[in-house]
C-alpha cells in the first residue's frame, strides 16, 4: 500500500466536475483507491462519495492506493490533482 | 402580485400553462424473482441514459455546451458504481426497483442537501431529478411534452426538470414561473441561455393559478402578477418593448471601443471577487479588471491561504485576460469583513479600527506572502497592486518598500516577474483624498473606492437605517471630493479609475467623464450599459451639465438636475 499528502488547489474543490475527472481516471487501475479526509475514507472510483467528502480548496487529503499498480496510481492521482483536476 | 427570485431577466406577458406533477405512486411489495426485477431494473437505467444523452445533445446544439453539463452530470452520477450499484444490492435483497430507486437517491439526497455549499446543494437537486425520471420510466409515466405549447405561453410548474427545459421552445415560452430553485438552479441557467424571464421561489403558485390565465412575468424584479388590472397590463406592455429595444442597442456595443460621443476614449474594466469572474468580465466584453477583491481567497478557506494557492489564483486572471490590466486589491480585511481564523479582535469601532493596509503592515508576515505570489503572478499577464484604505503617505511608502525588496528577492532567486508592476493607491476616505497631491507622487495609479469614501466622507454608517438617508455619492462633498481626486491624479500624470458602484451610475457617468476618470471599472454584467451611456456624452455637454451641478447645494437638487439631463 502506497499513499500521499496533498493540498486540493482548485478553486471549486472536488465538485462535480472535478470529482467526476478523478474518479473516471482512477477506475482503470486495478488497486483500490481511497481518500482520506477530516477522519473519514472515500472511495475515489465513486464520484458520489467524492462529492460526499466535501473537499474544498485549500484542504489537504491524502490519497491511499493499495495494489498490483499502486504506484502508477498513486502517481496519476497526485498529478491530477497537482495539475488542478480540470478546473 | 407574488414575489420570487429574479432567475432571468426581461419581461413577459402571456397565457398560463400548469405543468402538472405526476403522482409517482406504487407499491412497495416483497420481490421473489429478484433476477427478472434487476433485469427490470437494468433496463430502465439503459433507457434514462439513452433518453439523458439526447436530452443533452439537443441542449448542447440549440443552447450550449455549459447547459448541456447539466444532464451530461446526470449520466456521470448514474453511471458510478455507488448509485447504481446500492439500488442493485437492495433488488438482489428482494426490494422492488422504484423503492430500491427512492432509497438510494433519498439517502443522497439527504447527505448533498445538509451540506452547507450552494453547488452541493444543487446536486442534491440533480440526484431528485434522477429520480422521478427513473420512476417515471420504471412507472411508464410518459412525460407532457411542452414543445407542443402554443406561442406565447407562460410555463407554471413546481420545478422545471432538465428534460422539460430541453424541450422548451424559446419561440413559444415568453416566461417561467415556478416555486422552487434559486438563481444558480438549472431552471434559472437554462431560462437565462435561452433569455426567457423567469422568476423562481414563488410560493404554492401552481395553486394559485389555473391554464388561460394572464400573467405578467418580471424577471428583472423577481415579480409576477396574475390576471393584472388593465392599467398595470399596459405599462408592463411599454415595459417590455423597452426592455426589447434596449437589450438590441446594447448589444450593438460588444466588441465596440468605450468612447463619448465625441471621440474620447476611456477604459471600462470589471469588478471580480475570483478567478473564474475574469471568463465572465470577458465574456460581458470588460476591457481588463479594474478591481480583484482578493478577500475570497481568505474567506472561502479554513487556513491562511500560502503563497501557492494566491499565485494560482492571481495567475488564473492574469492569464484570462490576456495581457490586459488586472488589479489585484491586497487583502482588505476588518470593519464588517471578519475572517475566523485570524483571531482579529472585536473593536468597538472596526471601521476606524485595526483594518484593510493598516491590518497587513501590522501582520508582514502573511503581507508579504500575498504580495510575493501577486508579483509572481505579474510575469503571466498586466497585475497591478492596489493598496486598500490609505491614509497617509508612510503606507503606500511602505507597501512599494516591500515590493521593492520582492523584486530584489526574486532577481537573486531567478524567478520572473514583471519589473514594471504598478503599486496605485486605492483612494477612500477623506484622508487620502485630501493628500491626493502628495500620494500621486508615490502612487502608480489610483482607484476612487466610492462606497468607502461616501461613508467616511459623510460620517454615516449605511446600515444604520436612521442616518442612511445621508448615504449617498450625490453629496456635494462626496463630488467636490471625488473631483479633486480626479485632478490631483491628472496633474501628476497618474491613471484613475473608480471601481466603486458610482461608476456605473448614469446619473454619475457625466460628472466623471467632466472631471477626467481614465478607467471605469464595473459590475461585468454592466459593461455594455455604461459602455452606451459614455458613447451618448459629449465632453462639452458633460462639462456644462457639470459646472451646473456643482455649484448646486444640496444632494437633492443635484439628482433632481442630473436625472433631467439624463440620457437613458
Amino acid at each position: 500500500m502506497v499513499s500521499q499528502k496533498i493540498t486540493v488547489t482548485n478553486e471549486q474543490g472536488m465538485h462535480m466536475r472535478p470529482a467526476s475527472v478523478f474518479s473516471q481516471a482512477m477506475t482503470p487501475f486495478a488497486s483500490t483507491v481511497k481518500i482520506n479526509f477530516n477522519g473519514n475514507t472515500y472511495d475515489a472510483k465513486s464520484v458520489m462519495m467524492l462529492m460526499s467528502a466535501c473537499i474544498k480548496c485549500g484542504a489537504e487529503i491524502e490519497v491511499e492506493c493499495d495494489g498490483a499498480d499502486e504506484q502508477d496510481a498513486l502517481k496519476k492521482a497526485i498529478e491530477l490533482i497537482e495539475s488542478g483536476l480540470g478546473d | 402580485m407574488y414575489n420570487g427570485i429574479a432567475a432571468s431577466r426581461g419581461i413577459g406577458i402571456g397565457s398560463i400553462c400548469v405543468i402538472a406533477e405526476h403522482e409517482l405512486k406504487y407499491e412497495a411489495k416483497k420481490i421473489e424473482d429478484t433476477e427478472s426485477e434487476q433485469k427490470r431494473f437494468n433496463e430502465a437505467i439503459e433507457k434514462f441514459k439513452v433518453e439523458t444523452s439526447e436530452m443533452a445533445e439537443d441542449i448542447r446544439k440549440r443552447i450550449g455546451p455549459k447547459e448541456a453539463e447539466i444532464l451530461e452530470g446526470h449520466l456521470v452520477m448514474i453511471s458510478d458504481p455507488t448509485m447504481a450499484g446500492e439500488m442493485s444490492k437492495m433488488i438482489a435483497a428482494g426490494q422492488c426497483a422504484e423503492s430500491a430507486v427512492e432509497a438510494v437517491c433519498d439517502m443522497f439526497i439527504g447527505m448533498f442537501s445538509k451540506m452547507e455549499d450552494e453547488l452541493m446543494q444543487q446536486r442534491a437537486s440533480d440526484i431528485g431529478d434522477i429520480k422521478v425520471s427513473l420512476l417515471k420510466i420504471l412507472l411508464g409515466i410518459e412525460d407532457i411534452d411542452i414543445s407542443k405549447v402554443a406561442p406565447g405561453t407562460v410555463l407554471v410548474a413546481r420545478d422545471l426538470t432538465p428534460s422539460m427545459t430541453s424541450q422548451i421552445v424559446k419561440e413559444n415560452v415568453v416566461g417561467i414561473i415556478t416555486e422552487v430553485g434559486g438563481k444558480t438552479s438549472h431552471s434559472a441557467i437554462l431560462a437565462r441561455a435561452l433569455e426567457i424571464p423567469a422568476v423562481l421561489s414563488v410560493p404554492d403558485i401552481t395553486t394559485i393559478v389555473k391554464d388561460k390565465d394572464t400573467a405578467i412575468v418580471d424577471g428583472t424584479e423577481g415579480c409576477v402578477y396574475i390576471n393584472p388590472e388593465g392599467d398595470i397590463l399596459s405599462g408592463y406592455i411599454i415595459k417590455r418593448e423597452e426592455f426589447i429595444k434596449k437589450q438590441a442597442e446594447l448589444k450593438k456595443f460588444f466588441g465596440k471601443e468605450t468612447v463619448t460621443a465625441d471621440g474620447v476614449g476611456v477604459e471600462l474594466f470589471c469588478n471580480i471577487g475570483t478567478p473564474k469572474d475574469a471568463k465572465k468580465a470577458v465574456e460581458c466584453d470588460g476591457e481588463g479588471i479594474g478591481l480583484f477583491r482578493s478577500e475570497f481567497l481568505f474567506m472561502d478557506n479554513n487556513h491562511m491561504p500560502s503563497e501557492d494557492e494566491q499565485f494560482a489564483a492571481y495567475r488564473e486572471a492574469a492569464e484570462t485576460m490576456g495581457g490586459k490590466s488586472v488589479i489585484i486589491r491586497t487583502l482588505d480585511i476588518g470593519g464588517d469583513k471578519d475572517i475566523p481564523y485570524l483571531n482579529m479582535k472585536k473593536e468597538e469601532n472596526p471601521f476606524l479600527g485595526y483594518r484593510a493596509v493598516r491590518y497587513c503592515l501590522g501582520n508582514r508576515d502573511s503581507y508579504m506572502i500575498q504580495l510575493r505570489a501577486i508579483v509572481r503572478a505579474s510575469a503571466y499577464g498586466k497585475v497591478k497592486i492596489m493598496v486598500p484604505l490609505v491614509t497617509c503617505v508612510e503606507e503606500i511608502r511602505a507597501v512599494k518598500e516591500m515590493v521593492s525588496g520582492i523584486k530584489d528577492d526574486f532577481d537573486e532567486q531567478g524567478i520572473a516577474y514583471d519589473k514594471d508592476i504598478e503599486v496605485g493607491c486605492m483612494i477612500e476616505t477623506p484622508s487620502a483624498s485630501l493628500i491626493a497631491d502628495l500620494l500621486a507622487k508615490e502612487a502608480d495609479f489610483f482607484s476612487i473606492g466610492t462606497n468607502d469614501l461616501t461613508q467616511y466622507t459623510m460620517s454615516v454608517d449605511r446600515g444604520n437605517a436612521d442616518v442612511a438617508y445621508l448615504y449617498s455619492t450625490f453629496q456635494p462633498s462626496v463630488l467636490r471630493s471625488i473631483r479633486q481626486i480626479i485632478e490631483a491624479g491628472r496633474n501628476a500624470g497618474i491613471t484613475v479609475g473608480m471601481c466603486g458602484e458610482a461608476a456605473a451610475d448614469p446619473l454619475m457617468i457625466p460628472l466623471l467623464l467632466s472631471f477626467g476618470l481614465n478607467e471605469f471599472s464595473v459590475n461585468p454584467v454592466l459593461v455594455l450599459t455604461a459602455r452606451c451611456i459614455i458613447s451618448k456624452w459629449s465632453k462639452e455637454e458633460a462639462d456644462a451639465l457639470t459646472e451646473k451641478v456643482m455649484a448646486l447645494s444640496t444632494e437633492a437638487e443635484i439628482v433632481a438636475a442630473l436625472k433631467e439631463a439624463s440620457k437613458e
